[in-house]
C-alpha cells in the first residue's frame, strides 16, 4: 500500500472525473446489494448494455454493500467497516489497472462511494484517498454510457407512454439527470409524457420509509398520484430503491403505472400488455428472457 | 466576565480551533472588482426613467416620465386631483369627513425637487401639511386622516422601481408611510440604473458609510405596500400606502 | 384569543399524524409552497442565480470568520449612532433586559415586527407576564395571535389557514361581516392595527442583517409594519441573533437582494428599513431611543459543535418550500419555532425545549432539494447526516435499532454471511410472498410500518451473482468445445 502523502497527491489527480484518453475497455461491476439479492434482471440488462458497446463486464464477487443505510442513519462507525471493504476490494483493481472504470446502475449507491466515503474517511487519510482513487473512475450506468462512452441510442424500442422518474442522489449528489434523458429520449415507438414532480422526492429514504412511514407514504402516494394524471404506463428511472417504493404502492394501490429501473428498459425486457387498463398485474410485463429471475410484473398485487 | 466578553472570547476560543469544520480558515471578503451587480439596466436617462416605469408597474404602481419640472408639477396635480375624485366616490353618502381630505402630508419645499408646489396647491385649494414633530398624540391627530402624501427621494433605482429616502429634517418618515397614497418625485439626475451604482459612486467619493450614518433611518420602498398571508392572495395597502405614483422628469 | 388545537408539546408522532390527518392543512400547504416555490426559482432565473449564491456564500463565510471583530465594530458603531447594545447568552436574559427597557421607559403598549428570533425566546410571553401588551403587526402573525397559535413558517406564518379559516376568525374575532375578500381582511386588519401603531410605546423588531461599518439594523418587510414599528413608538428595540452581522453596505444589499429573490420571488422587498440610531435632531419622526439586543441563545454552541454552517441561514424560508416532508406535514408538526429543512437542523441546537427534538434530523429523505434551493449554499443534507450520527454516537437511538444496524454491517461485512443472509432471506420472503399470492403484503416487526401501506416484493430465486457464476460456466464451456 502508498503511503497516505503519495496517496493525496493521486487523490488530487483524479478528484476530477476521469477523463479517457482511449476508450475504456475493461469495467468492474459494482451491482448494489438490493439489484444482487431483489432485481438481478437489472444487473444483468446493465450487463448486456455494457457488452453491447464492445466493454469487458467484471465482476467481483466479493462485493456486498456499501453500506449506505447504514451510513444514512447515523452508523458511521458500523458503515466504515463496510466502506473499508468496498475500498479493499476495488482500489487494487482500478490501480493495478485491470479494470478502467467502475459502474453500478444505482445513483444513490454512486453518491454514496464517491461523496460521502469522502466524510465517511474524515479522519482517515489512507483510506479517504484510496476511496477517491475508485470514486474517480465510478460512474452511474447512464452515466457511464453518455458521458464516457457517448452513446444515447442503445437500440431500444418500446411501445408504451414513458415517464422518467429522477431519482434523489442521482439527480442532486451527481448531477445526473440529462443522461437517462437523453438515453430515453432514443427509445423508438415510445410515447414520451412527462410527469409533474418528476424530481421530487418519492418518499423512500432508506430508514426513513420505516422511522417515519406515514410520511413516507404520503410522499409516495402524491408521487403515484402524479403518475396516474401523466397516464404513463412506465415509469423509467435509475434507482431501485425508488422503484421498490414506488412499485410498493402502485401494486398496493391496484394501478396500472409500473416503475421500472432503466436498463431494462434499454435492453427491451418491458413490454406493456394490449389491454393495458384490465387488471394491475397484467399491464406492464417484461419479457422473460432470463426465466429464473422475478419481476415486479410478475407479481400477483 | 461581562456576557459581552464571555460570548466573544468563546467564539474567539472556538475559532482558533484548527479541526474547526466552518467556518473556513480562509474566507477572503469579497472585492470590489468581483462583486456582482445582481440587477441591470441600460441608456440614457430617460431610458433609465422607462425601465423604472416598466418595473414599478410590475409592482402596481404608476408613474410619468415628462421632460420637465414644470410639467412634473402640474402632473402632481392632476394626479392628487384623480386620486381625490376617487377617495370622494368611494366616501360618498357615508359621511366620512374628517376635515383633511385636502391635506397632502408632505416633504419641506426646499427638500422637493420642484419648485413652488405649496403656492400651486394652495390655488387649487390643496394644503401642504409639513408636521416639525410628529412624536405627541395631537400632532399625530392632526395628519392621521390624511391621504396624500409627497415626497422627493435621495436615489431612485431603475433596474428594480426602488426608491430611496433618508429620514431628516423636513424629510418625515411619516410622509411616505402614514398616507393611503403616496407621489414621489424623482429628477432624472437622482436616477440610478441600479443600486450598486449608488453604492459604487458614493463609496468611491469616499462617503459611503458617513452618508448613511449621517441619518438615523433610510428606507427603501419598492411598489405599494403588500401582503400574500392569507393564502398567497396578492393584498394592497396592508399597513404602508395602497398606491405608490412615481413622476419621474428632466431636472 | 380563541383557542387553538394546535399544541408543540404533543409527542412528534402525535404531531405528525394530526398534520396528515388535516386536510385542510395539507390544501393550505399545497397552494403556498408551490406558489413560492415558484416564485423563487423564476426570480433567481432571472439573474445570475448561481453567482448570487456563491457570492452570498462568501460573504458569509467571511463573516462568520470575522464574527468577534466585526460584533465589536457593530457595538462601537451602534453606541456611536448613540443606541444602547446589549449581550444576552440565554432567553431568559433578553427577556429581562427588555422588560427593564420597558419598564424604565414607561411602556405599556409594544408592537411587533414579525421576527423569528422573538418567538424563539418567547418574548410575547415575557411582556404578558410583565403586564404588557405586546400586538403582532405582520398581518400574518396578527391572524395567528388572534388564533392563539405559533406561527408555521418562516415567511408566512399562518400558511397553514385557508381563507375561509381566517374569515371566520376575523368575523369571530373583530366583527366583520362575512367575507371571503382578502382585500376587505386586509382593510380590516389595517384599520384596527392603524390605532395600535399610534398608540404603541414601543416597537420591537429582529435584524435580517446589521451592518457592522455603520452600525445599522436592516429589516426586510412588504406590508410596512416594519416602518411603522421602527418610526412611530418612542422606543425601538431590536433583538437580534449574533450571526446577523454583515461587514458592509454592499454586503448588506447583496443578502437583501438575495433574500427578496429567494423568500418572495421579489427583486426587493417593498420596504427595507435601516436604523442607524434614534430620531436626531430636526427630525420630525422616528423613536427616542434605540436599544440592540445581541442574542447568542446556542449559537456559539453550534459553532462549537460544528454545526457553524447553519448560521448562515438568512431564514428565507426557500428549504421550507421545495421539502418534500414539510410540504406533507407544515410547520407545527416540527414543534419548533423552526420548522422544514432549517428547523430540523438547528432545533436541538439553539436552547430551546422542542418536544421529541431528537426526532427532527430524521425527518427527511436527505433528498437535497433544500441544499440547491438555499441562497447560501448551506448543505443541509449533510448537517442532518452529522446530527444523525452525533444521536447515534452519543448512544441516544435506542438499543434494538442499534443492535439491527450493528448485525446489518456484520452480516455484509463478509461475502459468506452476505451469501447466507441472501438465502435465508430468499426463502422466507418467497414463503411470505407465496402467501400472499405474489408480492409480501404483510410483514413481521419493525417492517411492518412498510406494509402497511406498500407491497415488497420477494428476493429473487437466483441472485444476480448466482446467474452471472451460471453464465461464466456456460461461456467457459462454450469456448472449450471450439
Amino acid at each position: 500500500m502508498l503511503p497516505a502523502r503519495q496517496l493525496l497527491r493521486l487523490l488530487e489527480i483524479v478528484m476530477q472525473k476521469k477523463q479517457f484518453a482511449t476508450p475504456p475497455k475493461r469495467v468492474a461491476l459494482f451491482v448494489t446489494c438490493m439489484v444482487d439479492m431483489i432485481y438481478p434482471e437489472v444487473g444483468m440488462a446493465a450487463v448486456e448494455l455494457l457488452e453491447r458497446q464492445g466493454i469487458e463486464v467484471f465482476f467481483p464477487a466479493e462485493q456486498t454493500c456499501c453500506g449506505q443505510p447504514a451510513f444514512n442513519a447515523g452508523y458511521r462507525a458500523e458503515t466504515q467497516g463496510l466502506a473499508r471493504r468496498y475500498v479493499d476490494i476495488f482500489e487494487p483493481l482500478v490501480r493495478s489497472g485491470q479494470v478502467d472504470a467502475l459502474v453500478a446502475p444505482s445513483g444513490s449507491c454512486v453518491a454514496m462511494t464517491t461523496h460521502f466515503y469522502d466524510v465517511l474517511f474524515e479522519n482517515d487519510p489512507t483510506y479517504r484517498a484510496r476511496a477517491a482513487i475508485v470514486a474517480g473512475v465510478t460512474f452511474e450506468l447512464t452515466e457511464f454510457l453518455v458521458d464516457v462512452l457517448g452513446v444515447t441510442d442503445v437500440g431500444a424500442h418500446f411501445r408504451g407512454k414513458l415517464a422518467y422518474h429522477a431519482s434523489c442522489h442521482l439527480l442532486r449528489e451527481l448531477g445526473v439527470d440529462r443522461q437517462p434523458r437523453a438515453l430515453l429520449a432514443q427509445v423508438e415507438g415510445a410515447e414520451q409524457v412527462s410527469l409533474v414532480g418528476a424530481e421530487e422526492c418519492c418518499g423512500f429514504g432508506g430508514l426513513f420509509a420505516l422511522k417515519n412511514a406515514p410520511i413516507s407514504s404520503a410522499m409516495g402516494r402524491r408521487k403515484t398520484q402524479n403518475l396516474a394524471a401523466s397516464e404513463a404506463d412506465v415509469v423509467a428511472l435509475c434507482d431501485v430503491s425508488c422503484m421498490t417504493h414506488i412499485n410498493g404502492l402502485l401494486t398496493r394501490q391496484g394501478q396500472h403505472c409500473r416503475a421500472v429501473h432503466i436498463a431494462q428498459l434499454l435492453v427491451n425486457e418491458v413490454e406493456v400488455a394490449d389491454q393495458p387498463h384490465s387488471t394491475a398485474e397484467t399491464t406492464a410485463t417484461t419479457v422473460d428472457k432470463t426465466p429464473p429471475s422475478r419481476r415486479w410484473q410478475d407479481l400477483r398485487g | 466576565m461581562s456576557t459581552r466578553d464571555e460570548i466573544l472570547n468563546r467564539i474567539r476560543v472556538i475559532l482558533s480551533r484548527p479541526d474547526l469544520p466552518f467556518p473556513p480558515a480562509v474566507a477572503p471578503p469579497l472585492d470590489a472588482a468581483e462583486r456582482m451587480t445582481v440587477t441591470s439596466a441600460t441608456g440614457e436617462a430617460r431610458d433609465l426613467a422607462l425601465r423604472f416605469g416598466l418595473e414599478v408597474a410590475k409592482l402596481y404602481g404608476t408613474y410619468d416620465v415628462l421632460d420637465s419640472e414644470v410639467e412634473a408639477r402640474l402632473a402632481l396635480v392632476n394626479r392628487l386631483r384623480t386620486w381625490a375624485d376617487e377617495e370622494a366616490a368611494a366616501r360618498k353618502g357615508m359621511g366620512l369627513e374628517t376635515g383633511q381630505e385636502k391635506m397632502i402630508l408632505s416633504w419641506a419645499a426646499e427638500r422637493l425637487p420642484v419648485a413652488g408646489l405649496a403656492e400651486m396647491l394652495q390655488d387649487v385649494g390643496w394644503q401642504l401639511v409639513v408636521p416639525a414633530d410628529l412624536t405627541t398624540p395631537e400632532s399625530r391627530e392632526a395628519v392621521r386622516f390624511i391621504r396624500f402624501g409627497v415626497t422627493g427621494v435621495d436615489a431612485a433605482f431603475a433596474s428594480t422601481g426602488s426608491l430611496l429616502l433618508a429620514a431628516s429634517a423636513g424629510q418625515s418618515r411619516a410622509a411616505s408611510l402614514l398616507p393611503l397614497r403616496h407621489i414621489a418625485l424623482v429628477p432624472f439626475s437622482r436616477l440610478y440604473p441600479t443600486i450598486e451604482d449608488w453604492l459604487a459612486e458614493q463609496r468611491e467619493a469616499g462617503g459611503l458609510d458617513d452618508t448613511l450614518r449621517r441619518r438615523a433611518a433610510w428606507h427603501m420602498i419598492t411598489g405599494p405596500s403588500k401582503s400574500a398571508d392569507i393564502e398567497m392572495n396578492l393584498t394592497l395597502g396592508v399597513h404602508g400606502p395602497k398606491f405608490v405614483h412615481v413622476i419621474l422628469f428632466a431636472g | 384569543m380563541a383557542t387553538s388545537t394546535i399544541d408543540l408539546h404533543l409527542p412528534y408522532t402525535t404531531r405528525v399524524a394530526k398534520a396528515l390527518g388535516n386536510r385542510h392543512l395539507h390544501t393550505a400547504l399545497e397552494r403556498a409552497t408551490e406558489r413560492m416555490d415558484g416564485q423563487r426559482v423564476a426570480a433567481m432565473g432571472a439573474v445570475e442565480g448561481e453567482r448570487l449564491r456563491t457570492q452570498m456564500r462568501q460573504m458569509k463565510e467571511h463573516a462568520l470568520r470575522h464574527l468577534p471583530e466585526l460584533l465589536e465594530q457593530l457595538e462601537s458603531n451602534l453606541t456611536a449612532n448613540g443606541a444602547q447594545v446589549y449581550w444576552a447568552k440565554e432567553a431568559d436574559e433578553v427577556n429581562r433586559t427588555l422588560i427593564q427597557i420597558a419598564r424604565k421607559a414607561n411602556v405599556q403598549k409594544a408592537v411587533k415586527v414579525k421576527s423569528m428570533v422573538s418567538e424563539e425566546v418567547h418574548v410575547n410571553d415575557a411582556l404578558a407576564q410583565a403586564g404588557i401588551t405586546a400586538v403582532e403587526t405582520d398581518l400574518g402573525e396578527f391572524i395567528i395571535q388572534l388564533a392563539g397559535e405559533p406561527p408555521s413558517h418562516i415567511l408566512a406564518p399562518v400558511i397553514h389557514r385557508r381563507a375561509e379559516d381566517i374569515a371566520d376568525l376575523f368575523q369571530k374575532e373583530l366583527d366583520m361581516p362575512p367575507t371571503l375578500d382578502p382585500q376587505v381582511m386586509c382593510g380590516v386588519a389595517r384599520t384596527r392595527l392603524r390605532r395600535e401603531f399610534l398608540s404603541a410605546d414601543m416597537g420591537i423588531s429582529g435584524a435580517n442583517f446589521a451592518v457592522a461599518e455603520t452600525g445599522t439594523i436592516c429589516i426586510v418587510t412588504n406590508e410596512g409594519n416594519g416602518r411603522m414599528c421602527s418610526s412611530l413608538p418612542r422606543v425601538y428595540v431590536v433583538i437580534m441573533g449574533i450571526e446577523k452581522v454583515v461587514p458592509t453596505l454592499e454586503d448588506a444589499f447583496l443578502q437583501y437582494q438575495a433574500l427578496s429573490r429567494s423568500a418572495t420571488g421579489q427583486q426587493c422587498s417593498v420596504y427595507l428599513s435601516m436604523t442607524s440610531g434614534p430620531r436626531r435632531p430636526g427630525d420630525a419622526d422616528g423613536p427616542d431611543e434605540l436599544h440592540v439586543i445581541l442574542l447568542d441563545n446556542g449559537r456559539v454552541d453550534m459553532l462549537a459543535q460544528g454545526y457553524g454552517e447553519a448560521l448562515c441561514c438568512v431564514r428565507c424560508g426557500a428549504c421550507l418550500n421545495v421539502c418534500p416532508v414539510y410540504r406533507e406535514i407544515g410547520g407545527h408538526a416540527y414543534g419548533s419555532t423552526y420548522s422544514g429543512p432549517i428547523g430540523s437542523v438547528i432545533s436541538g441546537l439553539l436552547h430551546n425545549s422542542v418536544t421529541d427534538v431528537a426526532a427532527l434530523p430524521y425527518a427527511s429523505t436527505l433528498c437535497g432539494a433544500c441544499r440547491d434551493a438555499c441562497p447560501v449554499k448551506i448543505d443541509l443534507p449533510r448537517l442532518l447526516l452529522d446530527l444523525r450520527a452525533d444521536h447515534v454516537a452519543e448512544g441516544d437511538a435506542g438499543r434494538i435499532e442499534h443492535l439491527a444496524m450493528q448485525n446489518f454491517a456484520w452480516m455484509m461485512g463478509s461475502r459468506a454471511r452476505y451469501e447466507a443472509a441472501g438465502a435465508l432471506a430468499n426463502s422466507g420472503s418467497n414463503v411470505l410472498a407465496w402467501f400472499s399470492g405474489g408480492s409480501i403484503k404483510s410483514m413481521p416487526g419493525p417492517f411492518a410500518a412498510w406494509t402497511d401501506t406498500r407491497n415488497f416484493p420477494p428476493f429473487a430465486r437466483h441472485s444476480f451473482r448466482e446467474q452471472w457464476r451460471a453464465r461464466k460456466a456456460r461461456t467457459k464451456r462454450i469456448t472449450r468445445e471450439e
